[in-house]
């Protein structure tokens, strides 16, 4: 390229050529150098983007560092360090906004799930594991939230919130629906009719509670909450039977069994819970008895679009790494950001991630999270982020399957986003079911005539 | 799925020999492979390796520059290899990727490596051999197959200088996959400015190995970078005849064809744990192989196996080390690692939360192929490849 053919690009640049166009024209045009990241910010409500930057910093000071060895020898860290950092910065009480827990006050109006999803965001751009290790512990506190149950909400939530929030607690909860002959029947109405679960209570009068047999498995955080919500049916009935418990650790009979070894999100155990006879006190049962079947499937729909935040995360990690590996590597004299075709591939990646985050967002922007939008966001988003993860893989070429540069391990996390929280088949089956009634009556006559 | 190997393959051989060829590599398999997924790992007992690898030399399934072992002349990419086309070799890597991707990428890289290292003449040839071709994160493009010493886009940095009689090789090579106790390298550099290849001693001074470090997958295969720091060899250990770029693209060939194998092997293997599982595993009241959901993915799945294997076995009868074979399989690996990639990764689905933890082999399978689309040549880097060698640098 000779010397007057790059002038005249330089002068065709927008920034540059906005310079010959009058004041107002110059002031309708946004030239301002903002990253995708800023400009994204700037949409959010004051106090969501104040909880994304903290995120940003907090995942980068304390998850970053830890992340490549927690993926690698997962049983060999302590995650209590991390759980009590995060308490004491408020990410474990977003839940609820002041005085019980540290959400902003509008966004939290504007959408009970938005902040949580946009620190999930975050923190899973460093760290799929370590993420949902953080993470999960939203997932059993739900429960009591949705129970709708002011004693327990005066007797649980309150205490477990403001021993988190205000002395820095590193208090986890876990929740538990899934069992060893029941994973996608637990989160489908068609399936759970024709569910075969194990695990039972038994309703004790002279006891003054139920005893809990069974086991459930791929338990996130399972093996460190201190509290895990479990659902299970009453003895003799089935799954419309279902109750929510809170089970406490320590609780005789109460155990953890076998600990998963996973592809990816290593960081976080997946284990098995045990129930041998385990007495569970009236107290502890979680809103109504037989209320539980709504209760886990209103849960799904506020875990879901975090889920699909936390699948852009991982995308985004994978992303943003392989985009430093362009910049820092050549292909003979120039850098691989300076091919074509490297930039058409980083832009796709763009594009596709910055989608996934509009419709995260979108899915959000309720105060309560409805099943179509949470179910739609969770499979957009979570199969975006493995094409996305896959992507920044295969430009990075040999290098990309090393651990070292923190994609290949991304990648691998966001594999499971497309199959927990209900596999991405059930979710868009959910999606189907819950607009079964209007936009996918399959008695279109009515429909059109009514 | 059909046990038996395809019989439309396009080459001289018959069912029998075919038959033959597929038997031998699921013995392997059955009694040798299997073995290494006894008990708790993920990528298989790596301890019990050699043993397996041993055995494969014994039964000449591995290949070898070392004439005396069985397998130099019909082993996987042994020198019966330009009689017989590639399609034996492929028939073999892929039925031993149906148990493991890792070892059939040890038998694979070896084989590469032998098939280059059987040119060199006179001498005692080692058993195991290591190729050493690619710098950086992608193999040589095709500007450079013509000129080694130009940046199109970047040129070969290793050289190789005549000196004190002999030759001084300087520079480094990345990412070479080998199986474990290579006795030489298979080097490939520039010497003014044109291609050239040398056999090199494991044990010559001032060659450094260094372990790549933790990855993806394929694990059971070594995978290093190694630097040569002025390192001395004979004239002997010149093994091209003035102008290694033949072997450059014969090397590559028989790179991109084999994990392009390796890849289709094991997205016939995921198929067939996603069936067997689809067929004891109940949900919803039934097995999982009733719902439509899980046929249409076990279908797209299969499909997807079986197109790969299509798009692998139209290599059969390429005439390798032209450059009209080396587009073909550059589009091969593109099309067929996406494909293998797409059919392990819908298999995976199919066993829900099961799939995802390392008991059930199914995560390793997806981790196995994704190496295979992303090493050696990832697909934008394939597209290039296949753009340049059909137009500008056809001939």
């Amino acid at each position: 390229m000779n010397q007057s053919t790059r002038e005249r690009i330089e002068q065709l640049a927008m920034k540059n050529a906005t310079g010959r166009m009058n004041l107002i024209g110059r002031l309708l045009v946004d030239n301002r150098d903002m990253s995708l990241w800023e400009h994204d910010t700037l949409t959010l409500p004051r106090g969501a983007r104040r909880w994304r930057r903290k995120a940003r910093r907090f995942a980068q000071e304390h998850i970053r560092p830890l992340a490549p060895e927690a993926d690698l020898h997962p049983h060999e860290y302590d995650p209590k360090p991390l759980l009590a950092a995060a308490a004491r910065e408020g990410f474990q009480t977003l839940l609820a906004p002041w005085p019980l827990g540290s959400a902003s006050l509008r966004p939290y109006l504007g959408g009970a799930a938005l902040q949580v999803a946009v620190v999930g965001e975050e923190l899973a751009t460093e760290c799929g594991g370590l993420a949902l290790l953080l993470l999960a512990h939203n997932l059993g506190i739900v429960p009591l939230l949705l129970s709708g149950s002011l004693r327990v909400m005066v007797r649980h939530f309150i205490p477990f919130y403001l021993g988190s929030r205000v002395l820095g607690r590193p208090g986890c909860m876990a929740f538990a629906i899934t069992e060893p002959e029941a994973g996608s029947d637990a989160e489908e109405t068609a399936g759970g009719a024709a569910a075969r679960l194990v695990t039972t209570a038994k309703y004790m009068p002279g006891m003054g509670g139920y005893v809990l047999n069974g086991r459930k498995c791929f338990i996130s955080d399972g093996a460190i909450a201190d509290k895990v919500t479990v659902y299970a049916k009453i003895e003799g009935e089935g799954i419309e039977s279902w109750t929510c418990f809170l089970v406490e650790k320590g609780m005789k009979g109460f155990s953890v069994g076998r600990s998963e070894r996973k592809m990816g999100q290593r960081a976080s155990d997946a284990s098995e819970l045990v129930f041998d006879n385990v007495f569970v006190p009236k107290k502890n049962v979680v809103g109504r008895v037989r209320s539980g079947w709504p209760n886990n499937r209103n849960v799904l729909n506020y875990s879901r679009p975090v889920v699909g935040a936390m699948a852009l995360g991982h995308g985004r990690g994978a992303f943003e790494r392989c985009l430093e590996f362009c910049r820092r590597t050549n292909l003979g004299p120039r850098k691989l950001i300076e091919y074509q075709d490297v930039q058409m591939e980083l832009a796709d990646m763009a594009i596709s991630l910055w989608a996934a985050r509009s419709m995260v967002w979108q899915s959000c922007r309720q105060f309560r999270c409805y099943q179509s939008a949470s179910a739609s966001a969770k499979v957009f988003a979570s199969d975006t982020a493995f094409r996305v993860c896959g992507q920044a893989m295969e430009l990075m070429g040999d290098a990309g399957c090393l651990h070292a540069h923190g994609v290949e391990r991304a990648w691998r996390d966001s594999r499971l986003t497309q199959i927990y929280e209900g596999t991405n088949q059930i979710n868009r089956l959910a999606l189907f079911e819950h607009q079964s009634g209007t936009d996918f009556m399959i008695n279109k006559e009515s429909l059109f005539t009514g | 799925m059909d046990k038996e190997p395809a019989t439309d393959i396009p080459v001289g051989l018959s069912r029998e020999e075919l038959s033959h060829y597929a038997d031998l590599a699921r013995t392997f398999s059955g009694k040798s492979v299997a073995s290494l997924f006894e008990g708790e790992h993920p990528d298989g007992d790596l301890s019990r390796l050699p043993a397996v690898l041993d055995t494969a030399f014994t039964i000449g399934l591995a290949a070898s520059p070392d004439r005396s072992l069985p397998g130099s002349q019909y082993g996987i990419w042994g020198s019966a290899v330009d009689e017989l086309g590639p399609a034996p070799s492929l028939l073999l890597l892929s039925v031993v990727a149906e148990t493991c991707g890792g070892v059939a990428m040890c038998l694979h890289s070896q084989g590469v490596a032998s098939a280059i290292a059987l040119r060199a003449k006179g001498g005692p040839a080692p058993a195991r051999v290591r190729l050493c071709l690619q710098e950086g994160p992608y193999p040589p493009h095709a500007g450079v197959l013509a000129r080694p010493g130009e940046d199109a886009p970047a040129r070969i940095e290793t050289t190789a200088a005549e000196e004190r009689g002999g030759y001084v090789i300087r520079g480094a090579k990345s990412f070479s996959y080998s199986m474990e106790g290579a006795g030489a390298f298979v080097v490939f550099t520039r010497a003014k400015d044109r291609w050239a290849c040398f056999l090199a001693p494991a044990g010559q001074g001032g060659i450094t190995v260094t372990d790549a470090g933790a990855r993806t997958g394929l694990r059971a295969c070594r995978l290093d970078h190694v630097a040569f720091d002025g390192v001395e060899l004979p004239r002997e250990a010149r093994i091209d005849g003035g102008d290694a770029e033949e072997l450059v693209s014969r090397a590559l060939f028989l790179n991109w064809s084999g994990m392009s194998a390796i890849a289709v092997g094991i997205a016939r293997g995921s198929v067939a744990a996603a069936r067997a599982y689809a067929s004891e595993r109940y949900q919803g009241g039934s097995l999982i192989e009733k719902h439509p959901a899980v046929k249409m993915l076990i279908a797209g799945a299969d499909a997807a196996a079986r197109s790969a294997e299509a798009a692998v076995m139209a290599l059969a009868d390429c005439a390798i080390g032209s450059r009209g074979a080396l587009a073909r399989a550059a589009a091969a690996k593109l099309a067929a690692t996406e494909l293998a990639a797409r059919a392990v990764t819908d298999s995976m689905q199919v066993l829900g939360g099961y799939g995802y933890m390392e008991d059930f082999g199914m995560e390793k399978r997806l981790r196995d192929v994704m190496v295979l689309r992303t090493a050696c040549g990832p697909p934008a880097y394939l597209k290039q490849m296949f753009f340049d060698l059909t137009g500008e640098y056809a001939s």
